[in-house]
């Protein structure tokens, strides 16, 4: 297997092993020969303006301007804001939307010498886990690609997965960096609420989702995430924060039934085994924890989840974005374009928040739902109090293509171990565990809340241990 | 007709037009300068992934203005979102504080005293909720309405400057009222900083009318204060002939046209309007008590305090109002009087006299620039009190003069004269006049003053001392 992590280019880079721009466009050569298939990108950066950068890049470096991530290849899911690439959120609705401004992480990402090679597929509106939801095509697994590389970030992780990016940004609602990761052998991780700037990010559910670091090993990820973290006062969920230090080498993990149990058994065996293998050393395991409210995360998640998507996607009728129906009337024209543009599983959410918040039912969903959030929220922080908690990403291996979308309580249930993370606003890493048949499985660890550190410690002495970092597929 | 009981509400929505910025962004929140959609930016547009910061300034003002009143100040606020779709409002959303559904508006429940200048007395309504949201954008159609126009043209400039509005209890006992008490409202947040209430469509005004024995009418879109009255008198009118010629009043909601001067019947929904109300989750909960610390509510000069402080110096209630309704000349007449001008010179000359000449020649009177400097006003006090000049001498050879340069006296004041040589020689070229005031023609010897006063080419006169030395010359004769 090919091994290649975004430190190993930076080393190369700096010691003068690797050069700029033989590197940047060696990428888009690799785009160039796999995406037909893969399809892992919706818009592209050009060979001209590639070579811009990356003048612009050596020039700041020659001014002495110290940076963190000089030259490295980094992709961005098309649901956050570029100003100098269409952003569509994988929705016929945003086709050929250009943002007038940079999300605040996409600002930060070129002030530290990253050159963004070009825009990710997702599920429309990163609704959904398979990105089949998008608009702009299926993405398929770089492992098998008859099967989805999961969602919504699918698009983010097929672009690592296939070696055409070091770095990728995500977002995270429900499980939308951790679940692709997972499916493709790469690293994700959803940090603390609050903790990375929203400004930016086209939502789907505001109160839930971060932008998110993904990457082919734990220390690529800390890169990254050093590189995006920090308060904005852009965004008034931003907090003013310090992830904890994190020295010591003694981790407890706790593995509560319901986060493992009800998962495939390759699944189950390949969690297993890792966490037998890494057990001593300074990481105590303790299993058979309750965790029962598990039961309730799923209705209470996408309950919250649907009512926030209602009212962030009323605002696309077709008056402020190029792409529109025409109509004799406002109303016409609203109907028309939101008819025709937005696709089938966007439309059954916005229906289903509608539902959440109207009178006479908002008392027994969406309040309902925010209760609900309130005790697993207690729960979980609770429990991590104490321990890291280990289980898995998905209850799956990567479903075939086609296979889950037709039935969505299938679909959603694909989601059941991340959204908990979300609704706790706590970090979560999913991380390569193992391969059963030559597909990738994962494993997920969720910390307390700014226990970032603490998670990538885990992560990184896991992954030294396994040797399963920076893999590229089919290589 | 018979006089039927009836209650009116009022829910009164003022711009914060002073506040600098916009209440999630930091466009301009005075719009009307600008060419149509360039005050915007992506926060008021609404483009995706653009999030909304509540701004400090207008929190702050809002605050102020709650606390002026009395309000219970909940310990935080939480800004909800109210969904419709409309051409003007770019996310289909507006971000405004509902009660029920998880919000929290920035006062619950207040008291607004205002004064009655007619009666000279002090009355009060309850104020049952402030909150604070987003103004939308301007709507123009090419054929007059939303469902006839093939074309919209929008405007989005005045899109996110903060609104006020303010829900008063349906309390208030007649349309005069009603309009005393919106302008003590407003003259109250234009001493805040908040508000500049001539600036158009700064306010907008929805009164309610429950006739006894008939249900709830609301009138809406009322833009001045006058046609607040107006409509109300109209409406009240209305009803009581629905309910003389036994019929029954419906609850319904009623459009003001204030060309016509009477109130139309909006054409009535469908269905119950469903707002989909819930907490916005960009924005956490805002805790009030540091805002209101900075906002310094407690030190503001509110309209009933800087009246009292007026009285105190002696002025008639009647005089002390007319100063208080115009912030300058309030704030000026203050100033003078604590550099030692004489309290009741000055408000004479600031309620009555320097205003009657400021009105006269078109000069705006809410502008500080256009009033005298306070030392003018002194040095004018202190020529009357030391008896250089009669009061009537300043009035009529100065204060015109003012209008023109109010920054330095001394180059205005006119020559004395003695009044006696004029007069004589007005008498002698005026022998039709002063025949008719012989034969008692009264009228007669205010020209015969005139005259004189004319002659006598700005230089300083007391008219009361002419008319006095003329009377006197046509009793000798």
């Amino acid at each position: 297997m090919k091994k290649e992590t975004a430190f190993s280019i930076l080393e190369g880079l700096k010691n003068g092993s690797i050069d700029f721009e033989d590197y940047a466009l060696k990428r888009l050569e690799i785009i160039q020969k796999k995406d037909p298939i893969i399809n892992a990108y919706i818009s592209l950066e050009s060979e001209e303006f590639i070579r811009d950068r990356i003048k612009e890049i050596k020039d700041d470096l020659a001014s002495g301007k110290k940076m963190k991530i000089p030259g490295l290849i980094v992709s961005i899911k098309d649901n956050i804001s570029t100003n100098f690439l269409p952003t569509t959120a994988a929705s016929k609705i945003l086709e050929n939307y250009v943002p007038p401004y940079n999300a605040t992480v996409v600002e930060k990402i070129l002030n530290e010498g990253g050159i963004i090679i070009g825009k990710t597929n997702l599920d429309e509106f990163a609704m959904g886990s398979t990105t089949e939801f998008s608009a702009y095509g299926v993405t398929k697994n770089p492992w098998d690609i008859t099967r989805v590389p999961g969602g919504s970030s699918g698009g983010s992780a097929a672009s690592l997965s296939y070696g055409s990016a070091d770095l990728s940004l995500g977002s995270d609602t429900g499980g939308s960096v951790r679940l692709p990761a997972s499916y493709t052998a790469t690293v994700g991780l959803k940090p603390t609420y609050g903790t990375i700037s929203r400004y930016g990010l086209i939502p789907y559910a505001n109160s839930l989702e971060q932008i998110s670091p993904m990457a082919r090993s734990v220390k690529d990820v800390s890169l990254l995430l050093d590189v995006i973290k920090g308060y904005d006062p852009r965004d008034a969920t931003s907090l003013n924060y310090e992830y904890k230090e994190f020295d010591e080498k003694k981790f407890k993990i706790c593995v509560p039934d319901e986060f493992i149990e009800g998962s495939e058994n390759p699944i189950k065996s390949t969690i297993y085994n890792l966490l037998e293998k890494i057990e001593g050393e300074g990481i105590i395991i303790e299993y058979g924890a309750k965790f029962d409210k598990l039961n309730y995360a799923l209705s209470t998640y996408y309950t919250i989840a649907f009512a926030e998507a209602a009212s962030n996607l009323s605002r696309y009728d077709g008056k402020l974005y190029p792409n529109y129906n025409e109509g004799h009337s406002y109303r016409e024209m609203s109907e028309n374009t939101r008819r025709n543009n937005f696709g089938f599983e966007v439309k059954k959410r916005i229906l289903m928040g509608i539902f959440a918040l109207s009178e006479g039912f908002i008392n027994d969903y969406y309040i309902a739902a925010t209760k609900g959030r309130r005790l697993i929220r207690d729960e979980i922080l609770k429990i991590t109090k104490d321990c890291i908690i280990a289980g898995s990403v998905s209850p799956v291996l990567p479903p075939k293509i086609g296979e889950r979308i037709n039935d969505p309580l299938k679909l959603y249930a694909m989601d059941i171990y991340t959204v908990v993370a979300n609704l706790a606003g706590v970090p979560a890493l999913a991380m390569p565990a193992g391969f059963y048949n030559n597909l990738p499985i994962g494993i997920q660890f969720m910390a307390g809340p700014f226990e970032e550190k603490k998670l990538l410690a885990l992560g990184s002495f896991i992954e030294d241990k396994t040797g399963l970092y920076g893999i590229i597929a089919g290589d | 007709m018979i006089r039927l009981k009836y209650k009116i509400g009022l829910e009164i929505h003022t711009q914060l037009t002073e506040s600098k910025t916009k209440l999630f962004c930091d466009c301009d929140s005075d719009y009307r300068k600008y060419e149509p959609n360039t005050n915007v930016c992506p926060i008021c547009l609404g483009l995706p992934g653009a999030l909304p910061v509540p701004r400090r300034n207008p929190l702050k003002l809002a605050l102020a203005v709650a606390d002026s009143f009395n309000c219970e100040i909940p310990d935080y606020m939480v800004f909800t979102r109210k969904h419709y779709f409309y051409p003007d409002l770019p996310k289909n959303y507006q971000i405004t504080q509902y009660e029920k559904a998880g919000g929290i508006p920035v006062c619950l429940k207040g008291i607004l005293r205002f004064f009655d200048p007619d009666k000279l007395l002090w009355k009060s309504v309850t104020l049952r909720r402030m909150n604070i949201e987003e103004d939308p954008g301007k709507t123009e159609y090419s054929e007059g309405n939303i469902l006839l126009s093939e074309f919209a043209y929008l405007d989005y400039n005045r899109s996110g400057v903060p609104l006020l509005e303010i829900v008063t209890e349906p309390e208030i006992e007649t349309p005069k009222d009603a309009r005393k008490a919106v302008e003590y409202l407003l003259l109250t947040m234009e001493y805040i900083g908040a508000i500049n209430p001539r600036l158009e469509g700064s306010f907008r005004v929805d009164a309610n009318v429950s006739v006894e024995g008939g249900e709830r009418v609301e009138v809406k879109n009322i833009g001045s204060t006058l046609d607040l009255e107006k409509a109300l008198k109209y409406e009240i009118f209305r009803q009581t002939k629905i309910v003389e010629e036994g019929g029954k009043i419906k609850r319904e909601t009623r459009h003001w046209d204030s060309i016509r001067g009477v109130t139309k019947p909006l054409r009535s929904k469908e269905t119950e309007e469903e707002y989909l109300y819930f907490p916005d989750p960009d924005i956490p909960a805002i805790e009030t008590k540091p805002l209101l610390m900075e906002a310094k509510s407690k030190e503001f000069l509110t309209p009933d305090k800087i009246m009292d402080k007026i009285l105190m110096y002696g002025v008639s209630q009647k005089i002390a109002w007319s100063l208080v309704t115009v912030k300058p000349s309030a704030e000026l007449f203050l100033e003078s009087v604590r550099i030692g001008a004489n309290p009741k010179i000055i408000a004479r000359i600031l309620a009555v006299d320097y205003k009657g000449l400021m009105k006269k020649s078109g000069k705006n009177i809410h502008d500080k620039n256009n009033w005298p400097k306070k030392e003018v006003l002194k040095e004018l006090s202190s020529l009357i009190t030391n008896k250089v000049y009669t009061y009537d001498e300043i009035k009529y050879n100065i204060l015109p003069k003012l209008l023109e340069n109010n920054e330095n006296i001394s180059s205005l004041l006119p020559e004395r004269i003695e009044p006696s040589n004029l007069i004589i020689a007005v008498l002698n070229e005026e022998k039709k006049a002063v025949q008719d005031l012989i034969s008692g023609k009264k009228e007669a010897l205010d020209y015969l003053v005139g005259q004189v006063l004319k002659k006598a080419k700005g230089k300083a006169l007391d008219p009361k001392l002419v008319r006095k030395i003329i009377e006197i010359n046509i009793k000798k004769t």
